[in-house]
């Protein structure tokens, strides 16, 4: 359908210069090698592979944080939001876990979900940080907005990093009150929790790049949910 | 007192089941108990249920009865044993009694929990309740944090090392690998979990000087034995695997009230009394399946259970001696860190894996040959402790 | 301390805390209450980064401590860099909030 470039402009929102995340690796417990990398806005279709499965599944608010991540990543496709980044990690091309976030205004950055679809190597624990570096260290932001829908997350991001509570504040997810990751805190936090190394030897980013590889969806819901039975 | 055997065993994998309740999860061992004895319809005279804590999980207590209804075992005898952790091994016991005495010939022991209806700190705060309420509990103290007291210690002792910790978890690991039971399949490195400057998000501190990969992981799970006495066995038509030695021993609640908090007294005990019923050393083992619910315990079970001296558990560990293939194969199965630990089903999976070895039926991981195995399940922080001597006779 | 109660065996005076029954050495029944007193040495510690549900901290120390006088007791420690055989001073505070109420214990800091 010939789309109304006119009336597209007014619904468009102007993009703001983003300096790009550099890519960095992470060995995991297993010995395998993750590449951290900022993805584009033409790998979301493929992306949304990969997030489609999880909105089928309840527990731990899987549903909840893949419905959301879907629709944000398909408004950033369609331009439907404004400023909005992704970064992913992947374990030869295959894609083990996404975060987003969006630039809120220059001094604030709004962090929106971490997914992790490979559970137990603690992949989301490191993109969630390397997420947090990127507002902070490249986008140059003051402060981190974050919320969470599971308890899982609460416990992970506003304890593990001691983040401040923004009493009766709203994040742009809505929710409870919600919390902010200052400067000050993440140079505490991030001996602890963000490692990587940079640059990402050629042949690796070059793998990661080549293919964004995404498990089928049986594949994805037995990684995420474990679940054994069925005697 | 009669000798007692084993001619059923069932486990089901551990890790987490959603669509089963607790009692259809211990349940599938029973079944599969009783049809690898090849029961049929028979009568079973006793059910012994080790679960520690599903009034807490699940909400819901009197387990044996409602298990005993469930499998149509009515009228038998029911009862649900609960001794923490080692809730598992205090059933194997009750049943031992049981048959020993002469009392009942057909007895099943199941022991299993379902521990991942709740999530990860609620668990950690359940199992802390076996702490002493005021002068342990309220503090936060969790069972890795006695753990880590503990390691602290005996590092500073007995010159154990992390890397030695590190060695255990990727022993376990890899053996839980070739383990179809096994809640976790996935090798580690000793790069990923403790080289690698990367490491310190991998293997995040739980309880310094313990790590992530240093504490077995919250599993549902469950295990089943079917014991009768030894002159049964032949209508069965099972190898005849016999409980030889049994031991059990408690300790101070609090850690604080021991002389010396280095040392498991109760693991001692109960392992010199299994060895002595059994007639049998520490040296006649082929294989031990102990409770290595954080990577030190290995290393201490294997010296306090008479294996190694004190202080010799870590070199046995480096040179290779408790891998499969070794002299004397610590946790062939991928012991708590690897199969999981699911509370009440632990101390029975224990034992159900030194049958299966025993027996020449434990697959890949078979330790060739197998005729003595041991196992050893620890309660609270070692304060209430069983251990078993299996034997395989002709 | 008045509020950390330990219990001296009137019989072969074992020192215990928490209370019990019967001697853990003698199994005699009566004991003398007394009170913890002087600095307190720490045996050993952790850093509990994996606190229970109902405890939103994100780490904390937690070590056994022995009295001058002999008590041995757990307790919460706060102080930056724990090292064993390390001096304290035991105050009695809130450690942990109960069914909406502080529950008060046993808290050890350097210093006065």
């Amino acid at each position: 359908m010939p789309m109304d470039m006119e009336l597209e402009a007014l619904l468009r929102p102007p993009a703001s210069q983003m300096p790009t995340y550099p890519p960095k690796w992470i060995t995991l417990a297993t010995g395998a090698k993750m590449v951290v990398r900022q993805l584009e806005r033409g790998d979301v279709p493929t992306l949304l592979n990969a997030v489609r499965p999880t909105m089928k599944v309840a527990r731990d608010y899987y549903d909840i944080v893949g419905a959301r991540l879907y629709a944000e990543l398909l408004g950033w496709y369609r331009y439907r939001v404004k400023d909005h980044y992704c970064l992913a990690g992947q374990v030869n091309g295959a894609l083990v876990g996404i975060v987003n976030g969006r630039m809120y205004t220059p001094e604030i950055g709004m962090s929106y979900h971490t997914l992790a679809i490979d559970r137990g190597l603690r992949v989301g624990a490191h993109l969630f940080a390397a997420k947090m570096e990127y507002h902070l260290e490249y986008l140059g932001q003051e402060e981190v907005w974050i919320t969470a829908e599971s308890p899982i997350g609460f416990r992970r991001w506003m304890i593990e990093y001691g983040l401040e509570l923004k009493e009766g504040m709203q994040h742009e997810l809505g929710g409870a009150s919600f919390y902010s990751l200052t400067k000050a805190i993440w140079h505490e936090a991030k001996p602890r929790l963000c490692v990587g190394s940079r640059p990402v030897p050629r042949e690796l980013l070059a793998k990661a790049e080549l293919e964004i590889r995404v498990a089928d969806e049986g594949h994805i819901l037995d990684k995420i949910l474990g679940v054994k039975g069925g005697d | 007192m009669r000798k007692v055997a084993i001619v059923g065993v069932g486990m089901i994998p551990f890790g987490r089941y959603e669509s089963e309740s607790l009692v259809e999860m211990l349940a599938m061992p029973a079944l599969r108990a009783m049809d690898d004895a090849g029961i049929g319809d028979r009568a079973v005279d006793a059910l012994y249920v080790g679960n520690m804590a599903a009034g807490m999980f699940n909400h819901q207590s009197a387990v044996a009865s409602a298990l005993a209804d469930y499998l149509a075992l009515l009228p038998a005898a029911a009862d649900t044993i609960e001794n923490g952790p080692a809730s598992g091994g205090s059933a194997i016991k009750n049943g031992l009694l049981a048959v020993a005495s002469g009392y009942y010939d057909l007895v099943l022991v199941v022991g299993g929990e379902k521990m991942r209806d709740v999530i990860g700190p609620r668990a950690t705060d359940t199992v802390a309740t076996m702490t002493h309420p005021t002068a342990e509990y309220i503090y936060g103290v969790t069972l890795p944090s006695l753990a880590g007291m503990f390691t602290r210690l005996y590092m500073e002792k007995y010159g154990v090392t992390e890397r030695h910790l590190a060695q255990v978890a990727i022993k376990n690991h890899n053996n839980g690998l070739l383990n179809p039971y096994a809640h976790i399949h996935a090798s580690i490195t000793q790069e990923g979990i403790l080289d690698s400057p990367h490491s310190v998000v991998n293997s995040p501190i739980v309880s310094d000087p313990l790590r992530l990969y240093d504490c077995c992981p919250v599993s549902d799970g469950a295990a089943a034995l079917l014991l009768c006495p030894a002159e049964m066995v032949a209508e069965f038509k099972k190898p005849k695997v016999v409980i030889a030695g049994f031991g059990q021993a408690t300790d101070t609640q609090t850690v604080q009230e021991r002389e010396d908090p280095t040392d498991l007294k109760a693991v001692r005990l109960a392992a010199q009394q299994a060895f002595a019923m059994a007639k049998q050393t520490p040296r006649d083992v082929d294989l031990a399946e102990l409770h290595d619910a954080f990577t030190i315990l290995e290393i201490a079970e294997s010296e306090h259970a008479g294996f190694f001296k004190k202080g010799e558990g870590a070199r046995a560990l480096e040179e290779g001696r408790t891998r499969i293939g070794g002299d004397l194969p610590i946790n062939p199965s991928g012991g708590l860190k690897a199969r999981g630990h699911a509370l009440g089903g632990t101390g029975v999976a224990q034992v159900a894996e030194l049958v299966w070895h025993l027996r020449g039926e434990a697959g890949q991981r078979q330790v060739k040959g197998a005729e003595v195995g041991f196992s050893l399940n620890f309660g609270g922080f070692g304060n209430n402790v069983t251990a078993f001597v299996l034997r395989r006779e002709a | 301390m008045k509020e950390l109660v330990a219990y001296r065996c009137k019989k072969c005076g074992l020192i215990m805390y928490p209370k019990h029954g019967r001697c853990l050495r003698c199994k005699a029944r009566e004991f003398e209450p007394f009170e913890a007193e002087g600095d307190a040495r720490l045996i050993t510690y952790t850093d509990n980064q994996t606190l229970p549900w109902g405890i939103d901290d994100r780490q904390r120390f937690l070590g056994i401590v022995e009295f001058a006088n002999g008590v041995k007791a757990m307790g919460w420690l706060k102080v930056a860099t724990p090292k064993l055989g390390m001096k304290l001073k035991p105050h009695w505070e809130p450690v942990r909030v109960m069914g909406g109420e502080d529950v008060y214990g046993l808290v050890l800091r350097q210093g006065k």
